[in-house]
């Protein structure tokens, strides 16, 4: 190393793999993040349009640009200006650093999550192959259940911070929630790793490659601890105790209000569209288009580029039908009492969890016997 | 790429610094809840650290156990408690127990040059790249050969040692109504 620490400037303009590697990273962060703040206010949209049409009302429409309505799209659009120019109440014996800290650490998981999700194949730009997902962990499962096992401090911190009966309370019935469900949602993935052996969920979609071949199929169990538990561990109806309005006011954020709330709004609906998009890559071939193996799909539309396109959509439909699907549950089923959502969980949800486990292992073994 | 060699240096002292910084405020801090906060943040850390050795496997774990489960039960246990910053002493040091200190630091001092200077012996620079290991399956596997052939037998004593553990709270946490059942059934109530 030299005075100037050995940074030579000239050398990072030249392109390698690493400096591919690096510019990529940062390009591939900055749309996900992008993509991912416009998450909010289009699923609020959705979450008023869907139950009007399921009870034949109209929901809002009156919001639009001039003389154009947009079937009131823009009303996710105002409401979102509302919230950030709202004045900032903060509670009086509210503990000042950990009120302002919490809705971060509500965000934070599920943005790092969202990185680590393989959106589509590989691209190929003059030569330089770029995975399409921000990191790729070879431990990709244990990453998202590590990352996502922090989720907790927000939600707790937040009741806990804000000095108030309803947002303890709201914040307890929370985090005792999802640490509960945090268990069997691993115990369903687990007989995927088992079948796929494998914990790097790039190659979980690779060997996906045919429709009878998804997740859906090799573990159907799985699939149904895996949605279940999903409404749980994102707090959604039927699970919402959490912030059960005729209990709780509102929960762990009843004290929070303009943009901080904001924040717990995007916190909640990046974690259901991570889920959404793990459990698309896990149960329904991530990227992979059905019947259409992804060198014939290549072969198809003549370039790895193009397909890599039509994997990313391909991921976001299946996404979405999840997504749709919480909003589904959440205007048909009624919410659970807390003591049914616990023997849920420890006493239904967790043996059937083990016994899929030991099922699977014995299921594979017996196969790998013959 | 030449010029990018000391970021990994500068990443492990930062990192390092990060540590021992919050480690300090563990037990520094007059808020319990703090202090727990802190904590999680030390053990991430760590785990950083192990990511940055390319152990992800071990990081993410650390993170897992340590820093998504076992601390979370510390942050429900001071949240429910409800303890008053105040009603924790402060760090007041009487002689005794600076002199008890200033001996440790300089202790610590003594074993650590000790250890910087003999370091680049004593390790062994084995086959633990990045690369190796993924020529040897990835990080799970080699972690998982290893548990499951040469370490089978202590990683099995040490789960069932988990399992008379857990056992023995279930058996503690049932204890009064164990107790009051049989004070109802000798015929005396139970308080």
């Amino acid at each position: 190393m030299g005075t100037n620490f050995g940074i030579d400037l000239t050398s990072l303009l030249q392109w390698n793999q690493f400096t591919v590697d690096l510019v990529s990273f940062v390009v591939k962060f900055a749309i996900l993040a992008g993509g991912l703040l416009q998450i909010p206010p289009v699923m609020v949209w959705v979450e008023r349009r869907v139950p009007a049409l399921m009870q034949r009302r109209r929901g809002p429409n009156r919001v639009g640009l001039f003389k154009w309505r947009l079937y009131g799209l823009l009303q996710s659009l105002a409401d979102t200006i509302k919230l950030i120019f709202k004045e900032e109440v903060v509670p009086d014996g509210a503990h000042k650093v950990f009120y302002h800290l919490a809705p971060v650490f509500c965000v934070f998981p599920a943005f790092l999550i969202a990185c680590a999700i393989p959106y589509g194949p590989d691209l190929n730009i003059f030569g330089y192959t770029i995975p399409l997902s921000v990191v790729r962990v070879d431990v990709g499962f244990l990453f998202i259940f590590a990352i996502s096992s922090l989720a907790v401090y927000g939600v707790s911190l937040a009741g806990w911070a804000s000095n108030n009966k309803y947002s303890l309370m709201g914040s307890l019935r929370a985090s005792a929630q999802m640490i509960s469900y945090e268990i069997p949602l691993g115990m369903s993935l687990l007989p995927i790793v088992l079948i796929y052996g494998t914990l790097d969920l790039g190659k979980i979609v690779e060997a996906q490659s045919s429709f009878f071949k998804w997740g859906a199929f090799t573990a159907p169990f799985s699939l149904l601890i895996f949605v279940i538990c999903m409404f749980a561990e994102t707090n959604r109806a039927p699970f919402d105790l959490a912030e059960g309005e005729s209990e709780l006011v509102a929960g762990f954020h009843t004290e929070y209000n303009s943009a901080k709330f904001a924040a717990f709004f995007l916190g909640e609906y990046v974690s259901m569209f991570v889920l959404s998009a793990l459990a698309s890559t896990v149960f329904f071939g991530g990227w992979q288009v059905p019947f259409v193996p992804y060198e014939s799909l290549v072969a198809m539309l003549g370039s790895p580029n193009i397909a890599a396109i039509v994997g990313v959509l391909m991921l976001l439909l299946k996404s979405m039908f999840f997504m749709w699907l919480y909003i589904w549950v959440r205007w048909t089923l009624p919410r659970f009492r807390y003591d049914q959502l616990m023997s849920l969980g420890w006493k239904f949800m967790l043996p059937i969890g083990l016994a899929n486990v030991v099922g699977t292992a014995v299921v594979l073994a017996v196969l790998r016997f013959k | 790429m030449e010029v990018f060699y000391f970021v990994p240096e500068v990443l492990f002292y930062i990192l390092s610094g990060l540590i021992l910084l919050s480690s300090v405020m563990v037990v520094s801090a007059r808020n319990p809840v703090t202090s727990a906060i802190f904590l999680v943040l030390d053990l991430f850390f760590v785990a950083a650290l192990y990511a940055k050795l390319d152990a992800h496997f071990t990081a993410a774990i650390q993170v897992l156990v340590y820093a998504g489960a076992i601390v979370v039960l510390f942050v429900f246990v001071i949240m429910l408690l409800n303890l008053k910053p105040e009603a924790l002493r402060g760090v007041r040091f009487s002689v005794g127990e600076a002199a008890v200190l200033l001996i440790t630091l300089v202790g610590f001092a003594i074993i650590g040059s000790e250890l910087a200077r003999t370091a680049p012996e004593a390790v062994i620079p084995g086959n633990l790249g990045a690369g190796a290991i993924e020529l040897a399956g990835g990080n799970t596997f080699v972690v998982a050969m290893r548990m499951f052939t040469s370490y089978l037998w202590p990683f099995e004593m040490a789960s069932i040692l988990i399992l008379l553990a857990i056992v023995a709270c279930v058996m503690v946490a049932k204890k009064d109504k164990v107790l009051g059942a049989a004070h109802h059934f000798r015929g005396g109530s139970p308080e």
